[in-house]
């Protein structure tokens, strides 16, 4: 199964989709590792889920493909992978028909490993609330992503600005607002 | 020709050397469509609807850019300070101009200089090359080419040149009213925007996709440039590694200027005088220090560094955000600029091992792009003759 989507961005920097100051962003200065190879690397699906689960990059070429197109620099770049909200489904998030009361009230917290976060709502994730096919991606036109951006990014091709398509992505974390 | 000039002075410049501009007639001026050499993965530039791109133009432009006619003793051209072998920039901590007058900052290079939606190092108001052109010539604080205003002088130097009777009538028409200042600066920029660089290791390695086109230790280097405790990618974005970037199909994007924590001198100057960024234009106190991030492409061959060639080498510009700001401990200069009040929240400073260094270096000399710097069709047509 392969969802075919083609969404153009007005402008995402080619060199710099995790870019951008925002206040709901926090960076860990983190060096240590960083220039390591992680060809097995993995993403942990965590926090206010009922079945936290950690997926290695080979399991989820395996999974649901979904491809966007963004603009990069005046051309048109595919990133292909899966969706977030088909990763959360996995975990135990509430999608669909759930996706009322405290769902709505729940964010996901993308982290890297840099230490650069960004937050999306969990309702912008799921596929059943919206239409806006955030992935995690392991290719780019056809190739893994570059050293520096993988080999699992987030890309957010409804964003104006790439400060939320999270580069080296190692954890998604949900969190429910409190009562 | 983006030689450096007070920025204080340019906006005058330009607004007084507006006013004696001939209309000169642009009657073979709409050749057909241009074709560029674009490197893989590279927009198409923005051009002025005014000035449309011709092959004869650019050869008149690139004629014009050697020339040591366009400097008022005769002694330098554009090419003096812009050096196709240092990627057009001079390999001086300040540049000198004709008459010896030592400029306040550093020849910036033109490599993709078409892309580039602001021009200098601290100039907001300057957006064409077309415009910047006649600063160097017709600048006088500091003199740089040094030219007599309007230029009569120059246009009558050059009448009589076989090769420019030959293209002024290519490019603009057989009209003797066709050698005008305006239809000079207009091929002037038109060669210029065809200085592209975009055929460097790192162009292979990104846009073409072979991994061994850079090292290991580049690759490493990538990594940091690219991380979030270093974020060297936040200033000097996009594929010009200068920030915002201007090209067809793309709406204008505003430039941005950064105060790097390079000085910080007591009292409300904190940068010293004339390079107080374009403080100097917008007299805002909060503008004060913060000039455009020039562009990291052939970088190992532009030094020295920074706006007023401070700093000598790649390490020790490392070195300078790895403080996150220069302290000068003595001197007319001495500061801590770590705590300029002005200083971007993006230069906190960050640590990196021996090893670490080396690699982002490495990253940094994959940007030199050897054709850009031999590239016969961006050499001195003088002394191709």
């Amino acid at each position: 199964m392969k969802a075919e989507t083609n969404v153009r961005t007005t402008a995402i920097d080619s060199v710099a989709l995790a870019v951008i100051v925002a206040s709901l962003i926090a960076v860990t200065p983190t060096l240590r590792g960083l220039e390591q190879s992680t060809p097995d690397a993995t993403l942990a699906i965590s926090g206010d889920v009922s079945s936290p689960l950690t997926v290695s990059a080979r399991e989820i070429k395996t999974m649901p493909r979904t491809t966007v197109t963004v603009s990069e620099e005046g051309r048109d770049v595919k990133y292909e992978g899966v969706l977030v909200g088909e990763l959360l489904k996995r975990a135990g998030a509430p999608t669909g028909r759930d996706m009322t009361g405290a769902a709505v009230a729940t964010y996901v917290v993308a982290s890297a490993k840099d230490g650069y976060r960004a937050v999306f709502s969990l309702a912008e994730l799921d596929p059943g609330f919206t239409s806006n096919d955030v992935i995690v991606a392991d290719t780019v036109d056809g190739k893994p992503l570059f050293d520096y951006q993988g080999p699992l990014r987030i890309v957010a091709p409804h964003d104006k600005r790439g400060a939320r398509s999270v580069r080296m992505l190692q954890k998604i974390e949900v969190v429910r607002l409190p009562k | 020709m983006t030689r450096l000039i007070a920025s204080f002075v340019v906006a005058l410049t330009i607004g007084s050397l507006a006013n004696f501009l001939d209309q000169g007639p642009r009657t073979r001026d709409q050749g057909p469509t241009f074709a560029w050499r674009l490197p893989l993965g590279f927009p198409t530039p923005r051009v002025p609807d005014d000035n449309p791109m011709t092959l004869e133009k650019v050869t008149l432009g690139r004629y014009l850019f050697y020339d040591t006619r366009l400097s008022g003793n005769g002694s330098q051209s554009c090419a003096t300070c812009h050096e196709q072998a240092r990627a057009f920039t001079d390999g001086r901590a300040k540049a000198v101009g004709s008459t010896g007058e030592q400029h306040p900052r550093s020849s910036m290079s033109l490599a993709n200089v078409a892309y580039s939606p602001v021009l200098t190092w601290a100039n907001p108001t300057i957006t064409r090359l077309e415009d910047q052109a006649l600063v160097p010539m017709f600048g006088d604080h500091p003199v740089e080419l040094g030219l007599a205003k309007p230029g009569d002088e120059l246009i009558r130097r050059l009448k009589p040149v076989p090769q420019y009777q030959r293209l002024f009538r290519e490019v603009y028409g057989d009209n003797a009213a066709s050698f005008t200042m305006e239809n000079l600066t207009r091929a002037l920029a038109a060669f210029e925007r065809t200085i592209i660089s975009g055929r460097s290791p790192y162009d292979r390695y990104h846009y073409g996709r072979q991994d061994d086109a850079i090292s290991p230790s580049a690759r490493r280097g990538e990594q940091l440039f690219f991380s979030a405790p270093l974020s060297c990618f936040r200033c000097h974005s996009g594929f010009t590694f200068s920030g915002a970037t201007d090209f067809e199909g793309r709406r204008v994007r505003e430039a941005e200027f950064h105060n790097t924590g390079l000085y910080n001198l007591a009292g409300p100057l904190t940068y010293p005088p004339p390079n107080t960024g374009i403080f100097d234009v917008t007299t805002k106190p909060e503008d004060m220090g913060k000039f455009k991030a020039p562009t990291l492409r052939n970088i190992a061959v532009t030094g020295p560094y920074m706006h007023d060639g401070s700093i000598a080498t790649l390490e020790e510009v490392v070195d300078h955000y790895a403080a996150g700001g220069r302290t000068i401990a003595d001197g007319p200069y001495r500061g801590v600029g770590h705590d300029n009040p002005n200083k971007s929240p993006l230069i906190q400073g960050f640590s990196l091992t021996s090893d670490q260094k080396s690699d982002l270096i490495a990253y940094l000399k994959t940007l030199t792009d050897e054709e850009l710097l031999h590239d016969p069709d961006l050499a001195n047509p003088w002394e191709a003759r």
